[in-house]
């Protein structure tokens, strides 16, 4: 452990993450990722729980509960968690996803006995009060109005997903409904503590510089002795064949030009076959180089924007690509053009020049990820959660760059070049 | 087991000390400045060449003409098209880009180690001999006058569209987008003309930070930019900004806005300023953070708003401070409340000793976290030389921040922060927040969406308007997420309340209550979906017949919105 902050001047090989992976005897998992560079510590707390988890009649429950776990705990007064952070110099937050919920901070690296003492009082003794709750509800629905009802286009993704997936625990938004929200009470809250907020359904996660003799005895310490609880209720998030509605016209009266979106159901991630199409899904959309960016924004100048993701979770995917057409330019075209684009790569496969390109995006995009101490923990803390493995933040990369243009080929024929996808037109204006 | 060291929070470890090694300087033969870290940590490396021009150089006929120069130099050389650009770098992975911002003008380069000297090559290129194609300024032009209905769309955008004209008038600082004109009037000449201006190397500042030391460097700068021609450099004259002696509110009406976005804002500083630790440390205890008194109060506290802050432009010629946050409409007049009194007492009371320590301890020990990455670290470099800020201002930053007392607290909240002379925008729906804001502002206009001044009498709403004639039966449309469903609407009416009964999709119900007020209805409606009864509110007005409003039902998320006319007697 140097006792100043050096920047190397040998230079750096793209070496192995150094990892320690083990588990408390409460069945918290712990993986520590001691790296000495800026002195830093990230910490990242994820828990098995998301939208996924959540029962009809209580959409947005996950999201709703994370913002409940800034509102103080036995030894912490509410909205103090903030504060401490904030007044030791460190940054925070929490995230809500379909397949979990995560929270973390990154503090000066002699900061990290701070971060675990709050991450530990939250995980043992949430304060639940109905205050709390209520305070909380508004501020979810102001979120709601800010980012999705207030919003152009702010619901369509939503909207997007309701038409891929048919199992309620895919197929509903994070966010919720404003019902469901008001529905709430503060026994879902408590309930929902006990059964997901347990240490035997979290990963702990520390990245950056620290010694990692001294993180495990604090560690030990601080959550070594919140009780472990009863399993979670396991949950099925399996899809029959087929989306779920193929067509879907939505009147957005915030929009200022029509839009449209695509989406198709895939596999799993990491599965080989997702593997395949998130390299297909980069060769389409990513970049000015893409074959669609190339193909409608500059060779037909028929749209604007071109984007496209993948929606990525732990059972069945999906991959979305939306366009705003220009206004003297027919969508139906556009749409043709789209999927003529993924007709060809699912019979000539991607060319040798599209494969070095990927790879070298690929290499690229992995060194730039493992700079900053928080997306490392957080891309351990997925991997241990997700997969049981952080060891995968070493190697998938390699999986990655042997995926061969057959596979990619393959994959786009069975699940793209095909009349199962979502389609969804935006239309400026209220219904007629 | 009582675990007592839980109760309070635990002590620090041995702390480590953070301190950026020096930059390497040197200036090539044609003037430009190079600024070299270098840092082995990852093998790449990242670049920042900077022209302190910008947007405001823009030449007095068109606005947009900087932004447009800089996105075309990477749209064509005498060598590689626009396409051809886009796969060169993307087939190594990296990133090349041209940008221009108010003050400055920056190319950015990065790449792994391996493939630096081919990017370096296509850098140079792209920098000393951009042709700007006729047929990709027109794209251009056309993209980006799309690109202007989506912005208009944004509340923010609007926000920040009047903002700037109250606090700049006409200096450029007021513009936040080019005009669709402008867009149209943007030509070939205008984009080489703004480019001989521009990109001239002793206007310049080349900051590179990475896997590279500053003898490879300056030996493969040399080999490309030495023939960088040296040329002069032609100063600027901009309109003065004016004083303003009391506050002014603009509202944007958008009709149907379910929230109000506010934007509080005066005149503050320019960049270089002996008091800028003072603002900067004021500001994050009235509003920069999630610990901050804004936030505290207006969503902790209040629980109005997801985010409510304070924030400082700090520019090379002037600056402002601002206030904003994004509310429920109903709660546009509440919040404004509570801006004005947190305003008020950063500028009246003592900043208490614990609250002044919380702040200058979030901005010392957040600095190393902000210089994490290669990126950061580049970004805070070149800040600190396009700022003309002094070469060891990265180091003593974190002293300078320690420096700020109580006093000066408040010596700043009273120099920056105005609030009896702030220009306040809100864009929300104006008949809703007129009559909740007019309190607080003497000069208020009201504006539409596309900028146009609307008279203020049509946003008043009159109390005591005799009741309209809602009798009848009404044949309506609501819009369910995109699928539109009829619904049958029979009103009876004894003055100003009303019943009658409903048969939809969602079932037939009945009129529990139904309220009149001028051409307004509000009313619940009883009724029954698979044998669960549930109860549905509507709002609606009248106009020549027709009934249009708004329909809350139980487990269907957001309110629907409706309309449909008056069956003929």
């Amino acid at each position: 452990m140097p006792d100043a902050f050096e920047i190397m001047t040998t230079n750096a090989e793209l070496a192995d993450i150094r990892l320690e992976d083990y588990t408390l005897s409460n069945g918290l998992r712990v993986v520590l990722n001691p790296d000495v560079g800026v002195p830093v510590v990230s910490i990242a707390v994820y828990y098995d729980v998301g939208s996924r988890n959540e029962k009809k009649g209580r959409t947005g429950f996950a999201h709703l509960f994370e913002h409940m776990m800034f509102q103080g705990s036995e030894n912490v007064g509410k909205a103090e968690h903030f504060q401490y952070i904030m007044k030791a110099g460190g940054t925070m937050n929490g995230t809500t996803s379909s397949e979990r919920t995560n929270y973390f901070e990154t503090l000066p690296a002699d900061q990290l006995p701070l971060g675990l003492w709050l991450e530990s009082d939250r995980m043992r003794a949430l304060a639940v009060t109905q205050e709390n709750l209520d305070n909380q509800r508004e501020a979810v629905k102001e979120e709601k109005r800010l980012r999705y009802d207030n919003q152009p286009y702010g619901q369509i993704f939503d909207l997007l997903a309701s038409m891929v997936y048919q199992n309620f625990a895919n197929s509903h938004s994070t966010i919720g409904s404003m019902e469901d929200l008001d529905a709430a009470t503060v026994e879902d809250v408590r309930d929902f503590f006990r059964i997901y907020y347990a240490p035997n359904n979290a990963v702990l996660v520390l990245s950056g510089s620290f010694d990692s003799a001294v993180a495990r005895e604090l560690i030990e310490k601080y959550f070594g002795s919140i009780p472990s609880q009863p399993k979670s209720p396991s949950i099925d998030v399996a899809e029959p064949d087929g989306v779920a509605n193929r067509y879907l016209k939505y009147h957005d009266k915030l929009a200022p030009l029509p839009a449209f979106l695509i989406g198709w159901k895939i596999p799993e991630r990491r599965s080989d076959e997702f593997y395949a199409l998130y390299l297909a899904s980069k060769l389409l959309y990513d970049g000015e180089s893409s074959r669609l960016y190339q193909k409608l924004v500059k060779g037909e100048e028929s749209v604007t924007q071109l984007f496209g993701f993948m929606d990525e979770r732990r059972g069945p995917s999906g991959i979305i690509i939306g366009a705003i057409p220009k206004p003297e330019h027919d969508v139906e075209e556009i749409r043709k053009s789209i999927i003529a684009e993924i007709e060809n790569l699912a019979s000539e496969g991607p060319t040798a020049d599209e494969m070095g390109k990927i790879r070298n995006q690929l290499s690229g995009d992995e060194v730039m990820a493992r700079q900053s101490s928080l997306a490392r923990a957080q891309a351990i803390a997925e991997y241990t959660l997700y997969d049981g493995d952080p060891n995968l933040i070493n190697t998938e990369l390699k999986r990655l760059l042997e995926i061969s243009p057959e596979a990619i080929r393959l994959a786009v024929a069975k699940y793209l070049a095909t009349e199962d996808r979502s389609l969804l037109d935006i239309v400026p204006g209220e219904a007629e | 087991m009582s675990e007592e060291f839980r109760k309070f929070p635990p002590t620090q470890l041995p702390s480590i000390g953070f301190d950026i090694p020096p930059a390497s300087r040197f200036v090539l033969d044609n003037g430009l400045r190079v600024i070299v870290l270098e840092d082995r940590r990852f093998p790449m490396i990242s670049l920042r060449l900077g022209f302190l021009r910008g947007e405001i150089n823009d030449s007095g006929d068109t606005n947009g003409v900087m932004s447009a120069m800089a996105s075309q130099m990477t749209e064509g050389t005498s060598t590689h098209s626009s396409r051809e650009i886009a796969e060169l770098v993307d087939s190594v992975g990296g990133d090349l880009s041209v940008g221009a911002g108010y003050d400055n003008t920056v190319m950015r380069i990065s790449s792994l180690t391996k493939h630096f000297p081919k990017m370096l090559d296509l850098g140079a290129e792209v920098l000393l001999d951009p042709i700007f194609p006729e047929s990709e300024l027109d794209l251009y032009r056309q993209n980006a006058i799309e690109g202007l209905k989506y912005q208009r769309s944004q509340p923010d955008f609007l926000a920040e569209e009047h903002l700037g004209k109250l606090i700049y008038g006409g200096h450029p600082y007021g513009i936040n987008s080019p005009s669709e004109d402008d867009f149209r009037n943007l030509s070939r000449e205008h984009l080489l003309d703004a480019y001989k201006r521009t990109i001239i190397p002793s206007n310049a500042v080349l900051v590179a930070v990475g896997d590279i030391s500053a003898n490879e460097l300056g030996m493969e700068l040399n080999a490309r930019f030495g023939g960088w021609e040296k040329a002069d450099v032609s100063d600027s004259s901009f309109p003065e900004i004016p004083n303003r002696s009391k506050r002014s509110m603009v509202i944007v009406d958008r009709p149907g806005s379910t929230q109000s976005n506010i934007v509080l804002s005066n005149l503050a500083m320019k960049r270089l300023n002996g008091d800028y630790f003072k603002f900067l440390v004021m500001n994050q205890v009235l509003g920069a953070g999630a610990s901050s008194r804004l936030f505290m109060n207006l969503r902790e506290e209040k629980g109005y708003t997801y985010g409510a802050y304070s924030r400082i432009y700090a520019r090379r010629f002037a600056g402002n401070f601002e206030a904003t946050s994004e509310v429920r409409t109903s709660v546009t007049g509440d919040a404004l409340k509570e801006f004005f009194f947190e305003l008020e007492r950063i500028r009246e009371e003592s900043v208490p000793e614990q609250e002044l320590a919380d702040a200058i301890n979030y901005l010392s020990g957040v600095f190393p976290i902000k210089a994490e990455t290669q990126g950061a670290l580049l970004g805070l470099l070149t800040s600190q030389e396009l700022h003309g800020l002094p070469e060891d201002y990265l180091l003593t930053y974190r002293d300078n921040v320690r420096g700020v007392s109580v006093a000066d607290v408040q010596e700043a909240a009273r120099k920056y922060v105005r609030p009896d002379e702030m220009a306040i925008v809100i864009v929300g729906d104006a008949r809703e927040v007129l009559a909740q804001v007019e309190a607080y502002c003497d000069d208020i206009s009201i504006f539409n969406t596309e900028g146009e001044q609307m008279p203020v009498d049509d946003f008043v709403v009159v109390e005591g308007e005799p009741p309209a004639e809602f009798a009848g039966t009404y044949d309506l449309t609501v819009d369910a997420q995109g699928q539109e469903l009829p619904l049958t609407l029979t009103l009876t009416q004894e003055g100003e309340t009303a019943s009658g009964n409903m048969d939809s999709a969602f079932g037939e119900g009945k009129l529990k209550t139904g309220i009149i007020q001028g051409k307004r209805i509000s009313a619940t409606i009883e009724s029954e979906f698979q044998g669960q009864p549930f109860e549905l509110t509507m709002n609606a007005a009248i106009e020549n017949g027709e009934l249009k409003g708004s329909l809350v039902i139980p487990m269907m998320g957001d309110p629907l919105q409706f309309k449909g006319a008056r069956r003929e007697a």
